[in-house]
């Protein structure tokens, strides 16, 4: 991974997005979340009211100062180089400070408060998997799949139902979603997300 | 929508919505229940900035996206589109000069939309008289524009002059056969299209063939059986072809002859057996009488990947089997998405535990039943074998026999061929490219022959019949009321040996519409009419001349065979509006031996005050995470935990008015005399005077948990009162569909 | 919601779990990676490229609606061992709701119904397909013989695949009656 690399972002479009649950029901099974554990979530905000109701779908931001990593007493999270923010499971306390710092809520914690075959903590990877072996047995107990190692993108994403929910270096994103803007009422078909230029694919 | 044009089918694609300038969304809700395919609307939008219309009784996930929203009372959308129509006509924005070459009939419509003046239908709809006039405007003016609609229109005690109106509104706007028009009708279940073509129904054979001795002696021999034979399994001749009991009302003919039940006509005996393939009936209106009639049966068979849960509403003891049925990812076949595109799905796993594929249970009840030989003979006569492979040889018996709809191109290679290379076709006109080049994806029905690309857009006159053109089908003969019916002057599809309406092809007039001379082998080969012409000589000459084989018509607007000739406005069996009911009453007579039972309308609806007790619209509708009877879905731990429990959306001030809290229970009330106690959710998507509530729950009944009736291990995650325990009494009178969508109740806190 | 199902939904039911669980039912003899013990082997270069080596990609499609989504489903050893992205289907662009998302998991729900069973006083009695076949078909005969095949509804479905619901069709035909129908009509 080269240091010129973006930073991988989500961008959700609420022009498109329906709540239909797609994006979370997709991380959820394909990282085998116990229930009750939502790497993504759906909001709808105010809702039933015309000209107001809108819906987006949110996850762990990986902020480029996380403040996450900034609160953890014992500095368990770490950055990769893509910007993309993980911890290590078996680091982590779960002592919940992080819920406290991050602004989006990603930070999750299994219900009965017992270590489950998720960690102490989990949260949004970014499909990235953890700090073990890559795409081993063990990560994917832990952390659930790697799909960035495998070259393919965050599940999430790619199987959100209108296209609302992109991912990938910040510059890729600004350019499709500058792309749907532009081409508004042009009779443009406006690509799907560009899964070549993601990952240069 | 058959008895309008020919088909009753979705005329375009999800894809070509991309190509409309306006979408009006009637009784549907997409991004809820289609939500991949509102994809191709929300592109619409940002692509050609399409006006998304949306009419619902309430404010839906799709409306959230809309451009325009009405807000209409359950049950008006026939006078919503005359007062559209009258708008349309007032100010001359209607296409003459395609009404004059393609439509019968549209005088009569005009006249009744001059009635419908937009005050009118502003009391009638509750949609204020401007924003009628802004809609009908804005989608008017944009054109091509495309209708969809889907339950939400079916449903109701006049749900077929709802799907009759609709396409007169594109009619009348010259919005038939373009792209980026069409009426869409969205379907539910995965292979709706393809079981409904495939005759999964009460009153026809495989390809909407009817019921007649002529369509049975057709099919008695492409199945290699003998008519006689056939006849003979049956009762009689006579009851071959009656119509059966459809899924609507079975119960009846359980419960038919006891006091207060409806009449039934069923060959002199009642039901005393149920046999259930993969159907979740807790998903039909009036579940308290399928309990009833459930209890009643003497012998229950429910073969489902999960447990059936009829099996849990009843109380029945004895002789309820269930037989673990494979889901369709543990075998393959066709599954027909709703645009007619067919889709090969490939096995992915062998069936687990002891499931078995539907064919295979099938086939051996056949053994068992002595009648396997004759059943599956028909899948080796295409190439004389003498053992058949499930499901390939099956999908070949179909195209071999199935012309109506023109599956005579859905052979199992082509349709392999289509998915393998699902990457080769465009998203927006379906059309192949290198290998698959002048193929359409998944072929859309009519694939007249084996050579055909299938045909996308329906009636689209500017495409030549190869390239899946064609008019509107000859099917209601050649003239009405001294009127000819077929196409007018030049309104051909494109390329073909005739420019003008012709008839549909048979045997005697193919020489004389095409221009051609049969030889004489060819003479000696030819089936009768294009429809039961197994040599395909019919469809070849076709093809060649650019003539489709069924014909190049008007659409009609009247039916004349209807109790409506034209779409009349009825109100709803149990109305808000008593005022209105009076002057727009349902049918006066009650209908007679209507799939093989008697069913109430204006006798029913005039009964009483049905508003004074029942004050509250009543609407049901669907989740996104769940589907249907909601079996299959609540099995998944994730989607039943998107939503645990059942609920009803009510208005906080209508909530207020009853003392009722958010999260608190709350009781619905049926005229049936039926209850259900639900969780309250305060939602604004619904006005005061109204409440939703979604469909898919079940394993609990008027209060009673059934939780103890499931096998060990098998309850789902999610269990819940289930909406059609107070649904209403009301069926359509012509395809008998419940009507769900057009209720009333009354409301307590619990 | 009742406790028991509250109980069901945080139970923390993995893949391992379940294949363990479909082990002893004998339903298929292989395993995936994931219950694969040994983790201190250094990955393959098969392995960082595709976690489920020698797995292969089945087209398929979604079976919860009639948009028709494409599905790739991933197999390792007759398992499906993960739903894959379709991005280049042409109706779906490779999205999915919630349900089609969910697709593998309706497969291989625990809650599904694994044998023949038949209620017999109000107990629900596990039987052989035999059995079944057997006592279904003598009381199908008989009331036909007695009651006419009228005396019988089938209904079919809108989830079975073309081919079964035209199948389906026939067997009604041969039976003898008219009185089937699906969920064309609700
Ligand atoms: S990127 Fe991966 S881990 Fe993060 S929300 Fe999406 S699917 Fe879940
Ligand atoms: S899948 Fe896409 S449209 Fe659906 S909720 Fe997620 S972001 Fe929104
Ligand atoms: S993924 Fe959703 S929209 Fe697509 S076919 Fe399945 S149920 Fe329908």
């Amino acid at each position: 991974m080269s240091s010129e690399m973006s930073r991988m972002k989500f961008y959700c479009d609420d022009d498109r997005c329906i709540e239909c649950d797609g994006c979370s029901v997709a991380c959820a099974e394909a990282h085998e979340l116990p229930v009750g554990i939502s790497r993504r979530k759906v909001v709808t905000l105010h809702e039933g009211i015309e000209g107001k109701e809108f819906s987006t779908s949110v996850a762990c931001m990986h902020c480029t100062d996380a403040p996450c990593e900034q609160v953890c007493p014992v500095d368990c999270f770490y950055i990769r180089e893509d910007g993309i923010v993980l911890h290590d499971k078996e680091v982590c306390i779960g002592c919940g400070y992080c819920l406290y710092a991050c602004p989006f809520g990603a930070p999750q914690f299994p219900r009965d408060g017992a270590f489950g075959t998720k960690g102490a903590m989990d949260k949004c990877t970014m499909c990235a998997g953890g700090p073990l072996e890559t795409n081993s047995v063990h990560e994917r107990e832990l952390y659930g799949q790697n799909r960035i190692a495998e070259g393919k993108v965050p599940v999430c994403a790619s199987m959100c139902s209108t296209k609302a929910l992109l991912v990938g270096d910040s510059e890729n994103i600004a350019t499709v979603y500058r792309a749907r803007v532009a081409s508004k009422g042009k009779g443009v078909q406006t690509a799907p997300f560009g899964w070549s230029k993601a990952y240069g694919q | 929508m058959a008895n309008t044009w020919g088909y009753g089918a979705m005329t375009n694609s999800l894809g070509d919505i991309q190509n409309s300038k306006a979408i009006i969304i009637f009784g549907a809700n997409p991004a809820v229940n289609h939500p991949v395919g509102f994809q191709h609307f929300l592109k619409a939008k940002e692509r050609n900035n399409s006006q998304l219309i949306v009419i619902d009784p309430r404010f839906t996930k799709t409306a959230a996206k809309a451009d325009f929203y009405a807000r209409i009372r359950p049950g008006t959308d026939v006078p919503f589109m005359y007062g559209m129509l009258n708008i349309i006509f007032k100010n001359g924005w209607e296409d003459k000069k395609y009404i004059d070459d393609r439509v019968y009939g549209m005088d009569e419509i005009k006249k009744e939309a001059a009635k419908w003046t937009p005050e009118k239908v502003a009391d009638v709809t509750g949609v204020s008289a401007e924003q009628l006039m802004q809609i009908t405007k804005v989608y008017a003016k944009s054109t091509p524009g495309t209708l969809i609609w889907a339950m939400g229109l079916t449903q109701h005690s006049v749900g077929t002059s709802n799907t009759r109106l609709a396409p007169i509104l594109q009619l009348s706007l010259g919005n038939m056969g373009v792209e980026g028009g069409g009426t869409n009708i969205l379907r539910g279940h995965d292979n709706v299209q393809g079981a409904t073509d495939m005759g999964c129904l009460a009153d026809t054979l495989p390809g909407y063939y009817g019921l007649s001795s002529g369509s049975w002696k057709y099919f008695a021999k492409s199945w290699g059986v003998d008519y006689e034979w056939l006849a003979g399994r049956f009762k009689s001749k006579d009851w071959m072809s009656k119509k059966g009991f459809s899924l609507a009302r079975w119960y009846a003919g359980v419960l038919g002859g006891k006091p207060g039940e409806d009449k039934i006509h069923n060959a002199g005996t009642n039901l005393k057996a149920l046999f259930v393939m993969g159907n979740g009936i807790t998903s039909i209106a009036q579940q308290a009488k399928v309990k009833e009639a459930l209890d009643n049966l003497e012998l229950i068979v429910l073969a489902d990947p999960f447990v059936n849960e009829a099996a849990i509403l009843t109380d029945k003891k004895d002789d309820i089997f269930l037989l673990p049925a494979a889901t369709q990812f543990e075998t393959s076949g066709t599954v027909v998405a709703t645009n007619r595109t067919a889709q090969w799905r490939y096995q992915v796993v062998e069936p687990m535990y002891e499931s078995k594929p539907d064919q295979d249970i099938m086939f051996e009840f056949a053994k068992r039943l002595g009648f396997y030989k004759e059943y599956t003979k028909a899948m080796l006569m295409r190439d004389n074998k003498t053992e058949f492979k499930w499901p390939e040889d099956a999908t070949n018996e179909i195209a071999r026999i199935i012309k109506t709809i023109g599956l005579t191109g859905w052979t199992a290679d082509r349709l392999k061929k289509h998915t393998d290379n699902w990457h080769m076709f465009d998203e927006v006109s379906l059309r192949g490219s290198g290998p698959m080049k002048d193929e359409y994806y998944g072929l859309p029905w009519p694939c007249w022959t084996e050579t055909h690309g299938g045909s996308t857009v329906l009636y689209d006159i500017n495409r030549s019949v190869k390239e899946g053109g064609m008019g509107f089908r000859n099917r209601f003969g050649m003239e009405h009321n001294g009127t000819d019916l077929l196409a007018g002057k030049s309104s051909a599809p494109k390329g073909s040996s005739n420019p003008n309406g012709y008839p549909e092809i048979n045997a005697k007039n193919i020489e004389a519409v095409l221009g051609i001379t049969l030889t004489a082998d060819e003479k000696a080969k030819i089936g009768k009419n294009w429809k039961v012409d197994t040599s395909n000589i019919i469809a070849e000459k076709c093809m060649k001349a650019g003539i489709a084989p069924y014909g190049n018509a008007r659409a009609r607007a009247i039916v004349w065979t209807f109790p409506d000739q034209i779409p009349m406005h009825r109100e709803p069996l149990h109305s808000p509006r008593t005022d209105l009911v009076k002057k727009y009453p349902s049918f006066e007579k009650d209908k007679e031996n209507h799939f093989r039972v008697d069913t109430k309308y204006g006798t029913l609806q005039s009964s009483k005050d049905w508003a004074k007790e029942f004050p509250i619209n009543l609407v049901t509708a669907r989740l996104v995470n769940l589907n249907g009877a909601g079996m299959e879905n609540r099995a998944s731990k994730y989607l039943a935990a998107l939503t645990p429990e059942m609920f009803c959306d009510i208005h906080p001030d209508l909530a207020n008015n009853h003392g009722i809290r958010n999260g608190g229970m709350m009781t619905i009330h049926s005229p049936e005399g039926t209850h259900i106690t639900v969780k309250a959710k305060f939602s604004f998507s619904v006005s005061p005077d109204r409440i939703f509530i979604p469909f898919h729950f079940a394993g609990v009944f008027q209060g009673r948990d059934l939780k103890s009736h499931y096998p060990d291990g098998t309850a789902p995650y999610a269990t819940g009162e289930s909406a059609n325990t107070v649904t209403n009494y009301g069926y359509d009178i012509i395809t008998q569909i419940p009507e769900t969508k057009g209720g009333l109740c009354r409301i307590e806190k619990a | 919601m009742t406790s028991t199902t509250q109980n069901a939904l945080s139970t923390k039911i993995g893949r391992r779990s379940f294949l363990k669980m479909a082990a002893i039912a004998g339903a298929f003899g292989a395993t995936s990676s994931f219950a694969s013990e040994n983790v201190t082997r250094p990955a393959t270069a098969e392995e960082v490229k595709n976690p489920f080596p020698g797995s292969k990609e089945v087209k398929t499609i979604c079976t919860a609606c009639s948009v028709g989504c494409g599905i790739t489903a991933e197999v390792q050893n007759g398992v499906w061992v993960r739903q894959e992205v379709a991005q280049d289907h042409p109706i779906s662009l490779g999205g999915h709701c919630c349900k089609g998302a969910d697709m593998i998991d309706m497969v291989r729900s625990e809650v599904r119904l694994k044998y023949p069973m038949v209620k017999e006083a109000g107990q629900w009695k596990r039987i052989s397909w035999d059995t079944a076949y057997e006592r279904i078909s003598k009381k199908l005969n008989s009331l036909r013989e007695t009651s006419g095949p009228d005396a019988v509804q089938f209904l079919g479905s809108a989830k079975m695949s073309s081919e079964q619901a035209y199948y389906f069709r026939k067997f009604a035909a041969f039976f003898g009656t008219n009185n089937t129908d699906h969920q064309a009509r609700i």
